[in-house]
């Protein structure tokens, strides 16, 4: 190889790491050193693990990280739908492809229009609660968006609707590229749709499974900024009912003005993240091997 | 398109870029080319995002204006103050700049960024013009006022007189102003409120209903650094006063799922007693009700200096450190103060100048002319909100009237909030705090 | 087929899709009906169809907000990442396809692992860099962020599709003297249509649906993207639901006639892509 061809690589890659480089690789390293200062403006003095604590020490922050949490709850019930949903589209019943393009819209729709939509829905006096009044359901008919006790709920309603369908997609996708003789082979064998489903398909699919969890994780503890952001009218609420991270360290830096704050929410977050990006790694590969 | 829902939101959400060069020089900043000649003039401004015709006004006034060569630029919302604090970082600051009150220029007082003007501008112009005492620091003033907000509690006469209350003599006790909800509500219409989900009632809430208990806003700052105690009775009854309104079943119930101006608009359709509502919405309201919407100071609970003053916030103009010839631009601010000037404002934008010289004979709505005569030429407080630090406002100043009229907050929990926001607030900016309680020391008399 | 049909299952089948697809359509019915009520029309009835369509909604909507504005921000936007990630990652993916060279595994791990980032983790440093560059609201600062964003995916999904072109046409191009770059444009790339259509796609539907860095680092009134525009607009008629509806419809009409011009194409593309 001449002098030359051996930097051709070189070449090609160079732009793609100076890109991640300045997008992920500097900011990355960058929240690190301002959680540890007292940044005013563009920089500050160093004041140890100080911001640390005043966050660890904020009862806002951690109603931030239960709500996180609670989010969590959502995911069981996204699961759930997207097997159904997608094991029936994948054998193909009459008219799947129909079924396979209304059901993927929700994931077509950006999330700042659906949540508009849902939000009026959802107001006290609109049309969910005006059906459930008609149905004589009068106790269900809630303040969903206005009372701080349900409004994180009526945010996950909308968040399993829309990430249902990342499932469906995903695990149709996997269904699709199963070798369809061993359902076949069961069927013939005379086990029930129940049967097939729990013996056969769900551990074929266990790999995509656990990463849509993986990645459902990572979601909800750090992607679901412009849910709450539309639904709470540009800052979540009522008060503080449907703070998140992602929302707190939004608030620290632009509302607040406290960067250094919000970097060290920033690292905690990445933290936590990075772990589970390790685990999607080994997620990852085990799905890959498994197909 | 109409800004005029967003200035509280925009102005909040830029204070970031703002802060973010308070700490360090910027680099670049705009370059103004050659070096300017005596006469020519820098001017940035806002406003025509709220006043639609500002900008005409603006236009023709320089054309008018002899003395020197004024060349206007009118900002973004977004940028009007980091741009005019990046340019005075770098040393381009424009001669003449527009200011929203209080710590929305404070700011760049304490980064040295802007000119007193107590010996610049005559006294009488400076006072005519009613910079407000937000605009007070070390003893100087630093803005001239342009066009006033006067900020009100609206009710709807038509459902008054529905009610059988006297639509020309609105409550102006708290215990008048619960006899009329009574009465409203007997009426078959929802009293009071408005829509909160966004958080600004919860703020104009406070404008109003937190000055009753106070003696000066130097008051206020102290509260909001934690030096005085919201926990102490009288500086959360105000709260405890929402809470009663709540529990008594005179908010709309659709309050919390309602926002700002589509509560207002809830008064102008004849669908809710009484709400928050500002001054430029007046005319328009006014006008759409044929006369019908009365404004009031909020009804009197509290025992302080400033309970039932009328409030008035107030946009201005101030000269930067880099004005190279600060007299000519102070000259060029009493020139926008001349009575002809101040008419040919009213002609282009609809709206008042702030200025208690302004003659109001030239006003045909009655209610547009009363507003002025009652609240700019009375006695009046600016926004007591205009002082709290962004922490504060997002943490305790919004949630706070949220959670009470969602029914999940009582008014002590939120003077405990507000008391504890107010410790964590000193804990996160240990910096701040001695501007602060200098600041209070210039806030300190009454008006 | 038509055995299954028979079968008592099917129905059961045929019913849960149908429910299924009614709640995946609900807002979307709900926004278009809505949307054609006048204010008295929908305060009576709020969930069946408009006795009297009317259209007034969608003639305000475009003369009062500038929505036009907005998609055309947010096409800029688009345009720009995509086609700036697109080109950069196919050179990248191509030298990590097909060279071998020293840190080729550790960059493709690092940049697959970039994919799970939350977006939010970085915006700190890079606003602070922004204010000091004087790059907050500017199109360039945005379409780097965003270019960068959707790259590791990209990057990704290439290197799997350069992976798969038989290893014989490269080999037949370089016998006939064609250098990389040539090899790249003329053979590689002509072969990956389907893989860069996909592409295209998921990162537009991405940069187009972003919140989040189109508020915190556009914040310019006439830079404003469509999702930031919304914000505004829907807290400014609030109250006034069919406008708002119809606001929506606009909004989201872009996207959806693509989708339904080109679902092969979508659904190819969401499936391979499902990741994002």
């Amino acid at each position: 190889m001449t002098p030359s061809s051996r930097l051709t690589p070189y070449l090609y890659v160079l732009p793609l790491v100076a890109l991640l480089g300045f997008v992920f690789g500097y900011p990355l390293l960058k929240i690190f050193e301002f959680s540890f200062k007292m940044v005013r403006g563009i920089d500050g003095p160093w004041i140890g693990f100080r911001n640390y604590q005043l966050i660890l020490g904020q009862s806002l922050f951690w109603e931030s990280v239960l709500h996180n949490l609670q989010l969590l709850l959502a995911i069981p019930v996204m699961v759930a739908i997207s097997l159904i949903v997608s094991v029936l589209l994948a054998e193909r019943v009459a008219g799947w492809k129909l079924y396979r393009i209304i059901v993927f819209v929700p994931f077509v729709l950006a999330i700042p229009i659906v949540a508009v939509v849902m939000k009026r829905m959802f107001q006290f006096s609109g049309p969910v609660n005006e059906m459930l009044r008609w149905m004589s359901l009068d106790f269900m008919a809630l303040d969903w968006i206005g009372s701080s006790s349900v409004a994180l709920w009526t945010v996950m309603i909308l968040i399993i609707w829309r990430e249902s369908a990342l499932g469906i997609i995903l695990f149709l996708a996997r269904l699709l590229s199963l070798d369809e003789s061993v359902t076949e082979a069961a069927k013939i064998d005379g086990a029930g749709w129940w049967r097939r489903l729990w013996h056969i398909i769900i551990p074929e699919m266990r790999g995509v499974i656990e990463f849509y969890v993986v990645v459902s994780v990572i979601t909800m503890l750090a992607a679901v900024f412009s849910y709450i952001y539309i639904m709470g009218g540009g800052r979540g609420g009522p008060g503080t009912s449907t703070e998140v991270v992602e929302l707190y360290i939004f608030n620290a830096l632009i509302r607040s003005s406290l960067p250094g704050i919000a970097a060290a929410a920033s690292v905690m977050l990445f933290l936590v993240t990075g772990i589970l990006i390790f685990l999607l790694f080994n997620v990852r590969q085990r799905a890959e091997a498994t197909q | 398109m109409d800004e005029r829902a967003l200035p509280m939101f925009t102005r909040r959400s830029l204070m970031l870029t703002s802060a973010m060069l308070a700490g360090g020089a910027a680099l670049g900043g705009l370059s103004r080319g050659a070096a300017a000649q005596v006469k020519d003039m820098d001017m940035w401004y806002w406003g025509e995002q709220e006043l639609p015709g500002l900008q005409k006004y603006v236009n023709d006034s320089v054309a008018r204006y002899k003395a020197a060569n004024v060349k206007p630029m009118l900002q973004d919302t977004a940028v009007v103050i980091s741009q005019f604090q990046t340019a005075a970082a770098a040393g381009n600051a424009p001669d003449v700049q527009y200011l929203w009150n209080g710590i929305y220029h404070m700011e760049s007082v304490w980064l040295g960024y802007l000119r007193g003007l107590n010996n610049l501008v005559k006294p009488e112009v400076l006072a005519a013009s009613n910079p407000t005492l937000l605009s007070h620091f070390g003893g100087d003033v630093y803005r001239t006022g342009w066009y006033p907000l006067p900020m009100f509690w609206c009710y709807n006469k038509a459902l008054f007189e529905k009610a059988g209350l006297d639509p020309e003599a609105p409550p102006k006790t708290w215990d008048e102003l619960l006899v009329a909800c009574d009465k409203l509500k007997s009426s078959g219409v929802e009293a009071l409120g408005g829509g909160i989900q966004d958080g600004y009632w919860s703020e104009w809430y406070i404008t109003h209903s937190l000055p009753q208990q106070l003696d000066s806003f130097g008051e206020a700052v102290e509260l909001f650094i934690g030096d005085r105690d919201f926990r102490d009775p009288k500086y959360h009854e105000h709260w405890v006063k929402l809470e009663e309104l709540k529990n008594k079943g005179f908010l709309n119930k659709d309050m919390s799922s309602l926002e700002l101006y589509p509560g207002i608009d809830l008064v102008v359709a004849g669908k809710l007693g009484i709400g928050q509502s500002i001054g430029t919405r007046m005319p328009a309201d006014s006008k759409a009700t044929g006369g019908k919407i009365g404004y009031m100071t909020m009804p009197v609970f509290g025992k302080g200096k400033l309970a039932a003053t009328p409030v008035v916030d107030v946009q201005g103009l101030g000269i930067s450190k880099d004005a190279e010839d600060p007299a000519a631009a102070a000259a060029f601010l009493e020139f926008l103060q001349s009575p002809d000037q101040l008419k040919a404002f009213w002609e282009a934008t609809s709206w008042l100048p702030s200025n208690t010289t302004f003659d109001a004979s030239v006003i045909q709505d009655p209610s547009v002319r009363g507003l002025w005569q009652n609240w700019g030429l009375t006695p009046n407080i600016s926004n007591v909100t205009n002082l709290v630090p962004g922490q504060f406002y997002e943490r305790a100043a919004i949630p706070t009237g949220q959670q009470i009229v969602a029914g999940s907050m009582t008014g002590e929990q939120a003077g405990e909030l507000a008391a504890n926001t107010a410790k964590e607030w000193k804990d996160f900016n240990p910096d701040m705090v001695e501007n602060y309680r200098k600041w209070a020391k210039d806030l300190a008399s009454p008006t | 087929m038509s055995a299954q049909a028979l079968q008592p299952g099917a129905v059961v089948k045929q019913a849960v899709l149908l429910i299924a697809s009614f709640l995946a359509l609900v807002p979307t019915l709900y926004m278009v009906l809505t949307a054609l009520k006048s204010d008295a029309g929908y305060a009576v009835d709020k969930l069946g169809f408009p006795r009297a369509p009317v259209i007034d909604n969608f003639r305000s909507v475009l003369v009062d907000s500038p929505f036009l504005h907005w998609m055309l921000n947010s096409a800029v936007l688009v345009a720009g990442s995509v086609i700036l990630s697109t080109a950069i990652s196919v050179l990248g993916a191509y030298a990590i396809a097909t060279m071998a060279f020293r840190g080729r595994n550790t960059l493709l791990a690092v940049s697959t692992s970039l994919m799970a980032v939350p977006p939010v983790v970085m915006i700190v440093p890079l606003f602070v860099l922004y204010t000091r560059l004087g790059m907050v609201s500017t199109y360039t600062g945005a379409i780097l962020i965003y270019a960068g964003l959707i790259t590791p995916f990209s990057v990704y999904l290439l290197t799997t599709f350069f992976r798969t072109v038989p290893r014989e046409l490269y080999e037949a191009a370089h016998i006939d003297g064609a250098g990389q770059f040539t090899i790249l444009t003329k053979v590689v790339l002509p072969l990956s249509m389907p893989a860069l259509v996909t592409l295209v796609v998921v990162n537009s539907l991405y940069v187009w649906n972003d919140l989040l860095i189109a508020i915190i680092f556009l914040q310019d009134d006439a830079k404003r993207t469509l999702m930031a525009g919304i914000s505004v607009f829907s807290g400014r008629y609030n109250n006034q639901v069919p406008l708002t509806m119809a606001g929506m419809v606009i909004a989201s009409a872009p996207m959806f006639i693509l989708y339904v011009l080109f679902q092969k194409q979508f659904i190819r593309g969401l499936m391979s892509g499902a990741i994002k």
